[in-house]
């Protein structure tokens, strides 16, 4: 049993494979969509999020993304939605807002022009530096979460000519869309809450060097001094200039919201090494960054905070005043920030705000969201489209079918061609079965999420090649690179798209050829050879055959790996494809395809 | 006519050379008359290439008059492949594509759709980079060759055949029309990685193996040839079935190469190998 030990991997290797590319748990059932995006004007908007499974719409069961169109297509009224398995229930006027795709039934992510989006270049229209597109990607990102585009992705991709790309791939979006977001600056507003103290029912609102009398009503209504009428709960109203909403009431006083600073306020957002950085602090990172606020800003700010309690927040032991800053893009709330004690009720043009975060990354992270916020979401270059790419899914949609139909031909066509060859389907059906093993492998070693898998695949492996160790089979270098390289390379990821199918191909074409050559020395030596030599000379001929093998396989890796660190598109997918298959062919397939090859000769 | 193949080889490498000599001819009337060796598809130098499925063939010369007078001259082919029927409309980087398509909605039932526009200065910078990564992957390999039999004329002889195969189908494409796209310039680089497939082989056999050179000779082209002939009948299934324009491209490029490769395996590096073998008394 364990002289079989190579093709007891390259059976384990090809079952995990299956389970990298199918083993997924569906929490709200097999049946259902995806939401992709959820418009502005949709009426869901704020209650459903990209990401959620729909399963139910009005209580009619929603399978695929026809059903979807076919049931959503004339709404109107009240409805209800089963998302993520709860039941949400909102009312539509006009139109339901709400794109959705299928349910990924494998872990396998496939590009854009196999399962259709749209994929823009965009290339600044002045010279930028990598951290000027780092800061275009940072602010697109935040908008597009913002839109709930979360499945939108951002690259920057360095051209040969040294220039800077910005790369977008926004997979079952269209055009539309994405213009939007390119050309939408979001408005940006800076709020304070203020709490005013009452005793009794009177009590006073302190902005700077003036100050104005406030009494609550029992009604929770309030009335203040210079405005003329009654102010209800959320009711809008302006004290010196500054826009003002009534909030709520509490036990020992009202609360109100005072818009401080919008958009036009910010002057400028300081990203420079004096004004910026990103410390140790704690037990985690600090951030910090200045920025430059108009004078009528400072101001309102000034007048909002003054007279203001102060607390020591017990975590930080900071000092910061009793309220908050809460920042809003398009009036969705993205961020809010305490204040420090030291700028309650003073004037200053540029203040600092900071914060911190557990890892390096996420404080890094988290100072470009709130710059690319407080930038108010204006872009620091202009870009110009480079490129446009827009598949229609429905272009990939029979994709699978013809290319599970035309690998069934090309299969058929080898074994007819080797069975021509060598009369003996024992040869040639072994020699195609294993190249479609190696697609399934590929494929493995692409699927996203497959960590554990691998690594289960690995320990046995190495169980397996132990064992033949310990049986004194004979195991070389390659036997051990085989068996742990590869659920190495399996634990990688990459876009599935046709450069890469191309890759597989190629990889398939040189298996096949080099499977070839393992049958034609083998098979064609042995005839002329005495009877008793034979079991000697095949594992000879063998060694003679992987020569030559080895020798192709490294011409073509070798031609292979400087494509990977080519940026742009076709190439590196390509390559990067066509080196895991070849490694996958040389170090588990090969080996177990001479191995049946040796049996069938010995026989 | 294989007999005299075997006895008296030498005059058989003229094919080859010929036809090498043909392609350069090609490839620099091209430069005098274009300013360009080879045409480059629109994602290498431009522009915008619309694709349109449809359920039913259509005539090109109607639908080239319907959308003329609104949208200029076009270059419009047509794909056909089991999966359907495919137009390819080609245009500036500047065409109206969603009207160009709602256009064609109106008198064809359309499948779907793609549009790839690419700006020239980034065309440019691709047709660059893939220039760079197809002379790159050339260098890579002929070292590898050169590590691997270590001595001048049977590692020569493999670049050459290589060289040869991709000027050759590069020339080809030309006669038969094809534009060198990202499509193609994969498949060339695979066409690299075929071409060192079966010449290996061959040099291997005759050099590291004893025996008489015809026989080890005669048993390389069988190996070989079975080899080549599987993947062409994998390129022409890839071929009939039409699954994708760019796999389709790919395929058609190989074949072409592969094709090629045939004559420059066994009738140039193999007469090269055996010369060189009796020259040094090889056995």
């Amino acid at each position: 049993m364990i002289k079989y030990w190579r093709l007891m991997i390259l059976i384990v290797c090809l079952l995990g494979s299956i389970l990298a590319i199918g083993f997924k748990i569906y929490p709200y059932g097999r049946e259902g969509v995806e939401i992709t995006y959820i418009s502005l004007e949709s009426p869901a908007r704020n209650m459903l999020e990209q990401g959620m499974i729909i399963t139910h719409i009005n209580g009619q069961q929603v399978i695929n993304v026809e059903e979807w169109q076919r049931l959503s297509g004339d709404l109107s009224g009240t409805i209800e939605i089963t998302a993520n398995a709860k039941p949400y229930t909102f009312s539509i006027n006009d139109t339901i807002g709400i794109d959705v795709m299928d349910i990924e039934r494998t872990n396998m992510e496939f590009g854009l022009d196999i399962r259709g989006g749209t994929r823009i270049i965009l290339k600044p229209t002045e010279n930028a530096t990598a951290e000027v597109i780092d800061e275009v990607i940072s602010t697109l990102q935040t908008r597009a979460n913002i839109y709930g585009l979360r499945e939108m992705r951002f690259y920057s991709i360095r051209g040969l000519d040294g220039n800077y790309y910005l790369q977008i791939e926004a997979a079952g979006v269209s055009k539309d869309i994405v213009d939007e977001l390119l050309s939408r600056q979001g408005s940006f507003e800076a709020k304070v809450s203020k709490p005013v103290i009452l005793e009794g029912d009177q009590g006073t609102i302190v902005l700077g060097d003036k100050s104005y009398s406030v009494s609550l009503s029992s009604d929770d209504s309030i009335q203040i001094e210079t405005v003329d009428d009654k102010i209800e709960l959320s009711d809008t109203f302006i004290l010196k200039g500054i826009d003002f909403q009534y909030l709520n009431a509490t036990e020992d006083g009202i609360m109100l919201l005072a818009t401080t600073y919008t958009g036009k306020d910010i002057e400028l957002v300081y990203s420079d090494p004096q004004r910026s950085g990103i410390r140790p602090f704690g037990e985690g990172y600090s951030f910090y960054f200045a920025i430059l606020v108009s004078n009528d800003g400072a101001q309102r700010f000034a007048d909002v905070t003054s007279g203001i309690p102060k607390h020591i927040d017990l975590v930080s032991g900071e000092e910061y005043i009793d309220s908050q800053i809460f920042l809003f893009i398009d009036g969705s709330l993205v961020s809010q920030l305490n204040i420090g004690s030291s700028l309650g009720g003073h004037v200053y043009n540029s203040p600092q705000i900071q914060g911190s975060r557990e890892t390096l990354e996420e404080a890094t992270e988290e100072k470009f969201r709130m710059q690319t916020i407080l930038r108010s979401g204006a872009l620091p270059t202009t870009l110009e489209t480079s490129s446009i790419d827009i598949i229609s899914p429905t272009l990939g949609a029979g994709f699978f079918q013809s290319a599970a139909i035309a690998a069934l031909f090309g299969g058929a066509v080898i074994v007819i061609i080797t069975f021509i060859r060598y009369r003996k389907i024992k040869v040639s059906v072994p020699l195609v079965l294993i190249g479609l093993s190696e697609v399934v492998i590929i494929m493995g070693i692409a699927a996203t999420n497959d960590m554990y898998i691998w690594g289960i695949v690995m320990l046995v492996n190495l169980a397996i090649i132990l064992t033949a160790w310990w049986k004194k089979e004979p195991i070389d270098f390659f036997a051990w690179a085989g068996a742990l390289l590869i659920p190495i390379l399996g634990m990688m990821s990459w876009t599935i798209d046709l450069p890469a199918i191309g890759g597989i191909i190629a990889a398939i074409g040189t298996g096949v050829d080099h499977q070839i050559i393992i049958a034609d020395e083998t098979i064609a030596g042995r005839k002329k050879e005495d009877e008793n030599q034979a079991i000697f000379d095949v594992k000879d001929r063998i060694k003679k055959a992987f020569f030559i093998i080895f020798g192709a396989a490294a011409t073509t890796i070798a031609a292979m790996v400087p494509l990977m660190s080519l940026g742009i598109g076709l190439v590196r997918g390509f390559a990067i494809t066509t080196v895991v298959g070849v490694l996958v062919g040389i170090l588990i397939t090969r080996p177990a395809y001479a191995k049946i090859i040796e049996r069938v000769v010995k026989r | 006519m294989m007999n005299i193949f075997f006895k008296n080889y030498k005059p058989f490498i003229a094919i080859p050379i010929i036809l090498l000599i043909v392609s350069l001819g090609i490839l620099v009337n091209n430069y005098a008359q274009n300013g360009e060796w080879f045409a480059r598809s629109i994602e290498l130098r431009g522009g915008t290439l619309i694709t349109i499925a449809l359920e039913n063939p259509v005539d090109i010369a109607s639908v080239q008059s319907e959308l003329s007078p609104e949208f200029g001259t076009l270059v419009i082919r047509e794909l056909r492949g089991f999966s359907g029927y495919k137009l390819l409309i080609e245009a500036d980087e500047n065409i109206d594509s969603d009207s160009l398509i709602k256009k064609i909605e109106e008198g064809y039932p359309v499948t779907g759709f793609s549009v790839e526009t690419m700006g020239p200065a980034l065309g440019e910078a691709f047709w660059y980079q893939t220039q760079l990564a197809i002379i790159l992957a050339f260098i890579m390999m002929g070292v590898i060759v050169f590590a691997i039999f270590r001595t001048l004329v049977p590692s020569a002889a493999v670049i050459l055949a290589a060289m040869s195969d991709i000027l050759v189908t590069l020339a080809l494409m030309q006669v038969f029309g094809i534009e060198l796209s990202l499509a193609g310039m994969a498949a060339l680089l695979m066409l690299i990685g075929y071409s060192v497939d079966t010449d290996i082989m061959l040099t291997s056999k005759l050099l590291r193996t004893s025996g008489d050179i015809v026989d080890k000779l005669k048993n390389a082209i069988k190996t070989g040839l079975t080899m080549t002939l599987t993947t062409i009948g994998v390129l022409v299934v890839l071929i009939i079935f039409n699954i994708s324009a760019v796999l389709t491209e790919i395929a058609v490029v190989l074949f072409i190469g592969l094709v090629i490769d045939i004559i420059n395996t066994w009738l140039q590096n193999s007469v090269l190998l055996r010369w060189h073998c009796e020259r040094k008394g090889i056995q």
